[in-house]
């Protein structure tokens, strides 16, 4: 307290009111501080006797809480949400590492990562598990700790692939540069996850060669890590003796059995996996290989490469056999005259003009005897038309050619088929497309809409093969409507629906939840605004027509102001000057009505204003009667319905009394006006 | 096919999509009952059509929009959707031919090298990234060229991007990247 010096007097004798806060000068008088903030502790003793400091518990990474300022004084309104998010995210950091078995640096650094992505709303669109997720798994990377992606996704149960793509989005966004797995990371983790006991070290160890092995090997790049560390598992076990089946690694690694067996296959193609188990110890081979796969493609290749020189081999062969074989046909054409007509045919491609012999009752399966000339003969036969078939579909452009032999074909096709087998089936399909005429839907002097769809190069012929002629229409509209009746069913049912609900009125059409508000367009400021009311009504207690006169220069004296209290009578007004206009023609019904409505409101009238006292219901009453000699003067024949109308859509009866005498006077005066309120009639 | 770099790279363009649209309603069923090589599928509200030449296949919408995939290369693209066009202007509908694009372009593209996978990502931080544990394939996003491409450790590419001039110049783009981190064959 003596420390300080005042500034005005220069005396040291400051005392400072700690209850007060504040600082003051005993030799002047001179305030020198006030509402210090202290910083000491206080104790409050509670009513059990029990002591408490005083104060509130500020975290050091929360949010500053300002009590000090009122609740009423909104300084962090979003400040608060943030807080919940970040308090949330803590909590499900802690709960998910607490799983994974994280330390607490890892789950600090974890909550850092979430602070940023929620700085910079990296959390919008995404769940925010997912996130959560992410940021842990960005911590287990970039510290190393042996967790993969898949067992975080096993935890929540999302799809790894979501995760992944969370993952990498913050990685991006907030330029964490994690580095690249490497699958020695996971191997005293599965290492200990199967149990090796007392060798777990030497197993993992072994282990870890082989996977520094396969790196250099090229096995690693492009393939999960686990799987890897699973394959250099089952070997290091089972050269330590261990015995340890397919199933219970892929249980640990979880990657599937073909995935193992596939590094299995690719880590014996290595020359390391020639050498003995001391060798591999011992020696460190010089050579690498390249990508398994790349040699997979090789491979590929060359057998791609060895299949075509066989083929082409084969071929030479084969046009050698074809000439053996026309020799051998030749002779035992010769040995067998009877048949000779018929083998002849089938060599020479089914001339047409042999159609009789064709025809003929010569049935080739009696003749057991010369079976494999004949088969031969098929044979060739059945790669002929094959082959012609096969250009008949690709050429597309020649029908003409098709049709004639078409025209020929159909009566050789029973003899064919029974010796043709499956050849004639393509025949009988080829028939098929070539016989249907083309639809002449679209003439060439059709005038294509606009002349835009350029038809160059395009081949109608071929275009027209893609549509059915009427009768496959016909067959496939049954046929389908067959298959989709049930959906056919719901369609006509919703429609059904749909129309009667629109003839009883109660349809409603489904509206986008979004409608973009038309600009509205006006010259000047009350015009818009006029515009605006028209589309947004802000009342349904205003009259709008009305209030529109107000503006036109009606030179009405009595004009009101446009309060809400002067425009509920102006609307019973108009109601009522409506009536007047085409009174003549309503009279007799009207009068009818009106008998009929005064009956029913003199049966309401009492109970609705049951609540009301006394005194007001005499007050209406009164104004019906005022109102009952004033009407008339405002041509109005049938003054009845005011007056008994008046009480109806009313609750206040007080503001009838009052401004019931102005009524008449601009009843008088907007005689020309028109309102339509005829909702509020009843 | 197309774009050979200095080093006489090919570039295979194995899918080519395309849209258009013919500016009128298309009655599906329609096309569905009359057509062959069609799939109706009314609960998504779309038509599968397949050309055999060019061989693509269209998936035709209501509202008159079409989506050709399939060719391998631009004009086939064009040449397809205008068959694909023409077949529907015979099925009776008001065809026009408007706004045909091409969409996207895939392509592959082999090195004549294998690739550092873990060597590329690092030298090319943020813009690549190589997960084996999602994808056995490194991305690289080329921004500017909106084209993407995925390197193999075999040195085989994948790229995508909007069309065949850009797949082409992101090849050219990525080339000397992946030189630097190339590991020889070995023989």
């Amino acid at each position: 307290m003596s420390s300080r010096v005042c500034r005005t007097c220069g005396g040291s004798d400051i005392d400072v009111d700690q209850a007060r806060g504040s600082a003051v000068c005993t030799g002047c008088g001179s305030v020198l501080e006030d509402n210090i903030i202290v910083s000491e502790v206080q104790f409050v003793e509670g009513s059990g006797g029990v002591s408490s400091a005083v104060g509130q518990f500020v975290s050091a990474d929360g949010p500053v809480k300002a009590p000090l300022l009122g609740s009423g004084f909104h300084t962090g309104v979003g400040k608060e949400s943030r807080a919940q998010t970040l308090q949330n995210g803590k909590r499900q950091i802690q709960q998910l590492g607490s799983q994974l078995q994280l330390n607490q640096h890892c789950l600090d650094t974890a909550f850092n990562f979430f602070k940023l992505v929620v700085s910079k709303h990296l959390t919008r669109g995404r769940r925010t598990e997912h996130v959560i997720a992410a940021c842990l798994y960005l911590v287990c990377r970039t510290e190393g700790t042996p967790h993969m992606l898949l067992d975080l996704s096993d935890l929540l149960q999302v799809n790894v692939y979501i995760l992944g793509k969370t993952f990498l989005l913050l990685a991006r966004e907030l330029c964490i540069n994690a580095p690249a797995i490497d699958p020695c990371l996971y191997i005293p983790r599965f290492a200990h996850m199967l149990e090796f006991g007392d060798k777990n070290h030497e197993v993992s160890m072994t282990a870890l060669r082989l996977v520094q092995r396969m790196k250099r090997d090229w096995m690693h790049t492009g393939r999960r890590p686990s799987g890897l560390c699973g394959a250099a598992l089952l070997v290091a076990a089972r050269m330590h003796k261990f015995r340890r089946s397919v199933k219970d690694v892929i249980g640990v690694v979880k990657v599937c059995q073909t995935t193992l067996r596939k590094r299995l296959t690719e880590f014996e193609d290595t020359p390391t996996s020639q050498l003995t188990i001391d060798e591999f110890m011992r020696v460190d081979l010089e050579q690498e290989c390249d990508p398994p796969s790349f040699t997979a493609g090789q491979h590929k290749v060359k057998m791609q490469q060895l299949e075509q020189e066989l083929a082409r081999k084969l071929d030479e062969v084969e046009g050698e056999i074809s000439c053996y074989k026309e020799e051998i046909e030749t002779e035992l054409e010769k040995s067998r005259p009877k048949l000779r007509g018929i083998y002849a045919a089938y060599a020479k491609e089914m001339d047409p003009e042999d159609e009789d012999v064709l025809s003929s009752p010569a049935d080739p399966e009696d003749k057991e005897g010369d079976d494999a000339a004949l088969q031969a003969a098929a044979q060739r036969l059945t790669q002929d038309f094959l082959r012609q078939v096969i250009q008949e579909e690709e050429g597309g452009g020649a029908p003409q050619e098709a049709e004639t032999e078409g025209a020929g074909r159909p009566t050789q096709g029973a003899p064919l088929a029974s010796i043709l087998g499956n050849a004639s089936l393509g025949l009988q399909e080829s028939f098929h497309t070539f016989d249907p005429p083309e639809p002449d839907q679209n003439p060439e002097g059709d005038p294509s809409p606009s002349g835009e769809l350029d038809l160059e190069g395009i081949d109608d012929q071929e275009i027209d093969k893609y549509i059915l002629n009427e009768k496959e229409v016909e067959v496939k509209t049954e046929l389908w409507t067959k298959q989709n009746a049930d959906y056919l069913k719901e369609q006509k049912e919703k429609e059904e629906r749909i129309t009667k609900e629109k003839e009883q009125g109660t349809y409603k059409e489904k509206k986008k939840k979004y409608k973009k508000r038309e600009q509205i367009e006006a010259a000047t400021a009350g015009e818009a605004i006029e515009k605006m009311l028209e589309r947004k009504k802000i009342s349904s207690k205003i009259n709008y027509d009305v209030l529109r006169d107000l503006n036109q220069p009606a030179g009405s004296p009595a004009s009101e102001p446009p309060g809400g209290a002067a425009v509920v009578p102006r609307k019973r007004l108009s109601r009522r000057r409506r009536k007047a206009g085409n009174a003549n023609a309503e009279l007799s019904a009207s009068a009818t009505m009106m008998t009929k409505r005064f009956r029913r409101l003199i049966s309401s009238t009492p109970r609705k204003k049951k609540a009301a006292p006394q005194v007001e219901t005499a007050v209406a009453m009164e104004t019906a009667s005022e109102a009952v000699p004033e009407a008339p003067p405002a041509a109005v024949p049938d003054a009845g319905p005011g007056p008994v109308e008046a009480p109806t859509p009313l609750e206040t009866e007080e503001e009838e009394e009052e401004e019931a005498e102005e009524d008449c006077v601009s009843a008088l005066q907007l005689v020309g006006d028109y309102g339509c309120e005829e909702e509020e009639v009843f | 096919m197309d774009s050979n770099n200095d080093e006489a790279l090919d570039i295979i363009v194995t899918n080519v999509v395309a849209t258009f649209r013919t500016r009128c309603h298309l009655n599906l069923r329609k096309i569905a009952l009359e057509g062959t090589n069609v799939i109706y599928k009314p609960e998504v509200g779309k038509v599968l059509m397949k050309l055999r030449k060019p061989k693509i296949t269209a998936s035709i919408w209501s509202s008159g929009k079409i989506i050709c995939t399939g060719a391998t290369s631009e004009e086939e693209a064009k040449l397809g959707a205008r068959r694909l066009a023409r077949c529907l202007q015979k099925l009776g509908f008001k065809v026009r031919f408007s706004a045909f694009r091409v969409v996207n372009v895939l392509a592959v593209c082999s090195m004549p090298f294998a690739v550092h996978l873990v060597d590329f990502t690092k030298n090319n931080r943020p813009i690549a990234s190589y997960e084996p544990e999602l994808h056995p394939a490194a991305t690289y996003r080329i921004k500017n060229l909106k084209a993407t491409v995925q390197v193999f450790s075999t040195g085989s590419l994948t790229v995508t991007g909007p069309n065949v001039q850009s797949v082409a110049s992101a090849v050219e783009y990525i080339y000397p990247l992946l030189y630097e981190c190339q590991k020889p064959r070995c023989k």
